[in-house]
């Protein structure tokens, strides 16, 4: 890893409601939420005038009302912020070739080799943000610092409309005082589990012994024990470079809690359905399928996989084994969200079967998809799932990216 | 028991079996070889409860008996020891100890009595087939065996004798539901009702009799007993149970109307796929063949490695086609093919492609495109 790297952290400030703001002038600064199309939906995101009244995410709308009467509700519209998104990204592209895309709303650009073009960090920066607000009205928070740890923290630090640079010399001063769990990759859990040895900051945690750390959170504990020293020598991965996809997967939180046996496969079915074009547009096909499933109750889940003797992609396979996981359980309370996922992937090409029965089924298959892929998903399908509700994805997941197949297309 | 044996001839029992012992463990005594001392020698088996092999060599026995000692274990202590007379006693309680030269070891062993029993075989009545002929035809149709577990009907080679313009045949078929090889033979066997109906040989089974039959001419006695095959080579005598279900129809696949047929040589058609699939990693295994009046082109490309293409002379006359395939189906049969000419007989993009030595009906392949 070379040294003395210039990392850049870019967080959209309100992102969802910021482009909402944007499409109708109307909106703009006023307390606005936007919230999901289900039936049972909270608040996703709400813009930093909503913020002031105390509206958070993950409100029910009713608590929201309760802060700000006056709060206007917009449905989300996903297909509008993933295509901002794409295009956001492809502005951080003219500063460098090292634009890793984190999620929807959040980039890390590596600009060690930029700087003999464009004179300094900072300056990237206010392009960028001129750039990003002129073009869209969004505003951005950005950080500048040796390491993606630091950068992210940095971004985190002012907002909305944030500029914030960690140099190499100020990294120790600036951990000192920092909780632990305000660093990415540090979750409330681990924060309290570190809390217990006494270790609070991030300062505390880099002087604490190494060992002990390791004995007990495993290889975690090394990479705890630097994270607290601020060394993080993660590489920014361009999309290119990036990681070969491991799984495709869909999950949805129902319109309401269902225990009926005919209902939860008809949801199985149409998530198969939606894992099985995704994995089939792309060439992949899978070995091991996951069936996860979470409670009425909200706190309680439970995630089953099975895998299989050979690579799948067709719906009508994943549901199968779906199904066959389904049968298993014993299913304690009425089920709130499923989720259907296929792993252990494998690209393939197209091979046909040599016997018949096989064969129709793949031409079946494929000519389904053709006609969904010119008329929308879910246009022919399968006949249990024809109940005139939409269907497909509803909600962007941390893996949305821009291309390739986690760009999953999003209503 | 006590024994003493010439270390070159217990090497060579143990190599034989090591393919037969079972490594997954769900039983420890199945990765244990039987070993039994009589007055004419001893007897060497292992069994995995789905193909058993039992062979008797020559050794001078002191005192008969039998025990049962880890196969991987003691093959590789053979492995290492000098070139002489090998000594084995047993002890109280399965103790084995083995003495060569200066070297002395003591192992742990397994009572005898938990080993399977191995069936006796003398009563049975035998099939001559000519070895090579039946080592030929395994490696005409064992790359094809499907290696899916959960269709369990394909995992071995089906095996069938049938009268064809007043003789008998002997046919074996493989197929993985992407391409199947058959082959036959003419035979001056008996028409046994098993081989009438026809049979599934085990996967493992197939493989073990190429062991038996490489490079070793003569003949193998072939019979049948309860849901089990016998084949006797030698000193060996194999048990493999056979596949329980039924081989789909295989003859429903063998294309009937392809008229599109090229004339290529063997060798240079084999090589050429040899060089060009290179460029088909394993993410797109794909190559493309194109066929033109007299002429054949080959290709694969690979975004991540670029492209290849070939093209030689070919005997063609019909329309221009091109078709994607699978490079490997093709130098799996293109392998086992002795003649000189293949005949490459096409329908259409997406119909299945026969592949065959040229002037030869006793071994076809029927290979199944990839979608372009």
């Amino acid at each position: 890893m070379e040294k003395n790297r210039i990392i850049m952290h870019i967080d959209m400030n309100a992102f969802f409601a910021s482009v909402e703001q944007q499409n109708n002038p109307a909106l703009r600064g006023k307390p606005v939420a936007v919230i999901g199309s289900a039936k049972r939906t909270i608040i996703t995101t709400s813009s930093y005038e909503a913020r002031a009244y105390g509206v958070k995410t993950g409100m029910t709308v009713w608590e929201a009302k309760q802060k700000c009467p006056e709060i206007s509700l917009v449905v989300g519209d996903n297909r509008k912020y993933t295509y901002t998104s794409a295009q956001i990204m492809k502005i951080m592209l003219q500063f460098t070739p090292l634009v890793e895309v984190f999620s929807i709303d959040e980039a890390f650009l590596d600009l060690s080799g930029s700087i003999a073009l464009f004179t300094s960090a900072e300056r990237i920066a206010y392009l960028l943000k001129a750039q990003i607000n002129h073009h869209f009205g969004i505003h951005c928070s950005i950080g500048i610092a040796p390491n993606k740890l630091l950068a992210k923290l940095a971004s985190d630090m002012e907002k909305p409309d944030g500029l914030t640079v960690i140099r190499p010399e100020e990294a120790t001063e600036v951990l000192e005082r920092i909780p632990t769990g305000e660093l990415c990759g540090i979750g409330a859990k681990t924060a309290r589990q570190l809390a217990l040895y006494g270790i609070k900051s991030c300062g505390e945690l880099g002087r604490f012994p190494v060992e002990i750390l390791r004995k007990r959170f495993g290889i975690i504990g090394e990479r705890l024990h630097f994270m607290g020293l601020g060394v993080d020598d993660s590489p920014v991965i361009p999309a290119g470079d990036a990681e070969e996809v491991k799984s495709v997967g869909h999950s949805m939180t129902l319109e309401r809690d269902i225990s009926d046996r005919r209902e939860i496969l008809k949801n199985i079915l149409q998530l198969s359905e939606m894992v099985g074009r995704r994995a089939r547009r792309y060439n992949v096909y899978g070995k091991t399928i996951t069936l996860s499933i979470r409670y009425a109750d909200f706190d309680t889940s439970v995630g089953r996989q099975e895998t299989l003797s050979c690579h799948i992609n067709q719906s009508e396979d994943i549901y199968k084994a779906a199904t066959c996981i389904l049968d298993n359980l014993v299913l304690l309370q009425p089920i709130r969200l499923l989720g259907v996922r296929l792993s252990n992937l494998r690209y393939e090409s197209n091979q046909l079967p040599l016997f018949s029965e096989e064969r129709r089924k793949t031409f079946l298959v494929d000519a389904m998809d053709k006609v969904n892929n010119r008329y929308g998903d879910f246009t022919v399908t399968f006949g249990s799932l024809l109940d005139g509700n939409n269907k497909g994805s509803y909600v962007i997941s941390p893996a949305w990216r821009p291309d390739g197949i986690r760009n999953v297309d999003v209503k | 028991m006590e024994f003493k044996i010439k270390k070159e001839t217990f090497l060579k029992a143990l190599h034989k079996v090591q393919g037969i012992i079972e490594t997954r463990k769900t039983m420890p005594i199945l990765s244990n070889v039987f070993i039994e001392a009589h007055a004419d020698g001893i007897d060497v088996t292992a069994t995995d409860l789905e193909v058993g092999m039992k062979s008797s060599y020559a050794a001078t026995v002191t005192k008969p008996g039998k025990v049962t000692i880890s196969a991987k274990k003691i093959y590789e202590i053979l492995k290492e020891l000098p070139d002489s007379e090998i000594y084995f006693s047993t002890r109280e309680n399965d103790w084995i100890d083995l003495r060569c030269g200066k070297a002395q070891f003591n192992i742990v062993g397994l009572s005898p009595d938990e080993f399977p029993y191995f069936p006796k075989t003398d009563d049975c009545t035998f099939i001559k087939l000519d070895s090579s002929i039946l080592n030929s035809m395994v490696e005409k149709t064992a790359y094809a065996i499907c290696h899916d577990e959960t269709k369990y009907s394909l995992n071995g080679v089906f095996i069938k004798a049938a009268e064809k313009d007043g003789k008998i045949v002997l046919k074996m078929v493989a197929t993985d539901g992407h391409r199947l090889a058959i082959t036959e033979r003419e035979f001056d066997g008996i028409l046994t009702k098993e081989l009438q109906k026809g049979v599934i040989f085990p996967k493992k089974g197939i493989y073990e009799i190429k062991r038996i039959t490489d490079d070793d001419p003569g003949e193998v006695l072939l019979s049948f007993m309860d849901n089990s095959s016998i084949i006797r080579k030698g000193n060996t005598t194999m048990v493999m149970r056979l596949v329980d279900g039924d081989f789909p129809d295989y003859t429903r696949v063998l294309p009937v109307s392809n008229t599109k047929t090229a004339i290529i040589n063997c060798s240079n058609f084999l090589h050429t796929l040899k060089r060009i699939s290179i460029l088909s990693s394993d993410k797109f295994k794909g190559i493309r063949l194109e066929l033109q009046n007299g002429n054949m082109e080959i290709s694969a490309n690979n975004p991540e490695l670029g492209e290849a293409r070939e093209s030689m002379e070919v005997k063609y006359e019909g329309e221009n086609i091109a078709m994607r395939f699978n490079a490997k189906y093709f130098i799996d049969v293109l392998s086992v093919i002795e003649e000189s000419d293949v005949e490459l007989n096409l329908k259409d993009e997406l119909s299945p492609a026969i592949l065959k030595p040229l002037n030869s009906n006793e071994f076809l392949s029927v290979i199944m495109p990839m979608h372009l």
